[in-house]
């Protein structure tokens, strides 16, 4: 539906987004994780057609977008910034802002706000102005007066950052029912996040932002899989050439998380009770971000990619340089399925 | 102190019996004030939106005459539209010399640059969050604009009542383009510099209130059309 093509976005020169190719397809439910300034918050306002690329180009549904895009174009992609404001007015004013200027008749209007507010719990709120408002209140405002108007495109910038575990099911809970309203033209949500839980939990897609380039891998080593229902609690997963055993009571499609951190890194295989040891080569050895912890970031080829985390004495002893064979161990209970 | 106490008695005598050549400056007075706002508010409101949301080449080149344009002085602006529209100017052929049209066009000047560098500084004060958010919901230019100012409108008022503070209290431009013509180009500030060179004190007190007074109706309704504030 929209697309970014060998975007290199810049601000006052220095590179903040470099992506050769990145889609929100029809109907996809997309999550981008990264950390606070990965480029999230810029991807999305290309995405939202509200700044052209420094270069590159954006397409939508494969024709090239114009530097100035018509305002017919720009009002089927809608975003909610990750601190969203209210206009002066009502909750209602605001949720119903889309519709007002798009000309809907004034009863019509009434009755799709109050729909959207309902599903996102604010019809007791609808009086109240902006500072009568919590953040979290602020937030499902955006979203409901982003949602009014049936974009074909809804990007969500941290959208659950002020909200507690009620508020953010109300949200994911409105996405889907809206979602599954619209059959016959199908809502793409394109959601950045640092909360991985949350995106992963309904996500069909999910690409990792890292210092404005996707990565392949995230810190965060995640895969996509599809679990069999197994004995017990134990789950065995395919995951490109490799199996990763699992402690987890659920089947079906699922993100299994393997925390770097939880990752054993030695030069051979040792005797663990880890029930998932991984033997293969290093591809990159990094310091770890920072803020991370200090730490070495060690990628290794595995059958896929894997990254751990080590002290910088462990990276040491072991003489971790790339190519150097490496074996990764971490028990069964120790990856995260969401 | 005596002149001013009866100044202030020749003054209420002078409003009360409804003095027709009094009202007559008065109201013309006001007819050039609202003229010369409206004009200048009509160009600078949009152009000061323009200056402060647009990127463009020359922008704080812009900004900056703009600024330096607030403290023109006003037989400066005054001898300037005295020159275009003097017979042998550019502007001649209109016969506008020693005419109101003629200080209206010199007060339009004075309160261009007012009216332009405070809306763009009003504008600027809105978070930008707002624009963005107008467009992404779908406004086009003007509705952006629209929704923008609709966030600034006290700042917006208050370059309005600037504006008009201006044009309504300025002597230079109108002695100098209106000639201070009676009965023709007479204005508050002009009839009282004239009476108080003459001397008639009663008359100019009278005609400086009358001056307030029209400051204080046209800011009381201002504030009125902005309506009640809330968030």
């Amino acid at each position: 539906m929209v697309e970014l093509r060998g975007v290199r976005h810049r601000y006052d020169g220095r590179l903040v987004l470099n992506l050769d190719h990145f889609a929100v397809p029809a109907g996809a439910m997309l999550a981008v994780v990264g950390h606070n300034g990965s480029g999230k918050s810029t991807l999305l306002r290309l995405l939202a057609l509200l700044e052209a690329p420094t270069e590159g180009d954006v397409l939508w549904d494969g024709a090239p977008v114009p530097r100035r895009p018509p305002t017919t174009l720009r009002r089927r992609i809608t975003l909610v910034e990750q601190r969203p404001i209210l206009f002066r007015g009502t909750v209602l004013e605001n949720i119903g802002y889309g519709l007002r200027i798009r000309g809907i008749e004034r009863s019509q209007a009434y009755k799709r706000t109050s729909e959207v507010a309902d599903q996102l719990g604010l019809l007791s709120l609808l009086d109240r102005r902006r500072h009568e408002l919590s953040d979290g209140e602020v937030q499902r405002v955006a979203v409901a007066r982003a949602l009014v108007v049936r974009p074909d495109v809804l990007l969500l910038d941290e959208p659950t950052s002020s909200s507690d575990r009620a508020a953010t099911g109300a949200l994911y809970r409105a996405l889907a029912q809206e979602r599954a309203t619209r059959a016959e033209r199908p809502l793409a949500v394109c959601i950045a996040s640092h909360q991985l839980e949350d995106a992963y939990r309904w996500a069909d897609d999910i690409r990792a932002l890292a210092e404005g380039r996707l990565s392949p891998v995230t810190p965060e080593n995640l895969f996509r899989v599809d679990l069999e229902a197994g004995s017990g609690d134990t789950r065995h997963a395919r995951v490109g050439a490799i199996e990763i055993v699992v402690t987890t009571d659920r089947t079906g499609p699922v993100v299994l998380a393997v925390p770097p951190t939880d990752i054993f890194v030695s030069r051979e295989p040792l005797p663990s009770s880890a029930r998932n040891v991984l033997s293969g080569r290093v591809t990159r050895v990094a310091t770890h971000r920072p803020g991370g912890g200090g730490g070495v970031a060690v990628t290794a080829d595995v059958g896929v990619e894997l990254v751990a985390v080590v002290t910088a004495e462990a990276a040491r002893e072991l003489a971790l340089a790339p190519d150097a064979p490496v074996v990764f161990s971490f028990k069964a209970s120790a990856v995260r399925v969401f | 102190m005596d002149f001013l106490a009866e100044g202030f008695r020749r003054a209420l005598a002078l409003l009360l019996s409804g003095d027709a050549e009094v009202f007559g400056i008065a109201l013309l007075t006001l007819k050039i004030a609202v003229v010369a706002t409206v004009v200048a508010c009509g160009i600078g409101l949009p152009l000061g939106y323009f200056l402060a949301t647009r990127r463009f080449w020359g922008r704080r080149a812009a900004l900056t005459a703009v600024n330096t344009a607030l403290a023109f002085p006003t037989v400066v602006v005054g001898l300037l539209v005295y020159g275009l529209l003097s017979r042998r100017g550019p502007l001649g052929g209109l016969g506008w010399l020693y005419t109101w049209q003629a200080i209206v066009v010199g007060d339009v000047l004075l309160a261009l640059p007012i009216a332009a560098a405070l809306s763009a500084a009003a504008v600027q004060g809105v978070d930008p969050r707002v624009r963005r958010t107008a467009q992404t919901l779908g406004a086009g230019r003007w509705l952006t604009a629209w929704t923008v100012s609709r966030e600034a409108r006290f700042a917006l008022a208050a370059v309005i009542t600037a504006a008009f503070g201006q044009v309504v209290a300025e002597i230079g431009a109108a002695m100098m383009l209106g000639g201070n013509i009676r009965g023709s180009t007479r204005t508050l500030t002009t009839a009282v510099a004239l009476s108080t060179s003459q001397g008639d004190f009663g008359l100019a007190v009278a005609l400086g209130l009358l001056l307030i007074a029209i400051a204080l109706i046209v800011n009381v309704t201002l504030q009125m059309l902005q309506g009640k504030g809330g968030g």
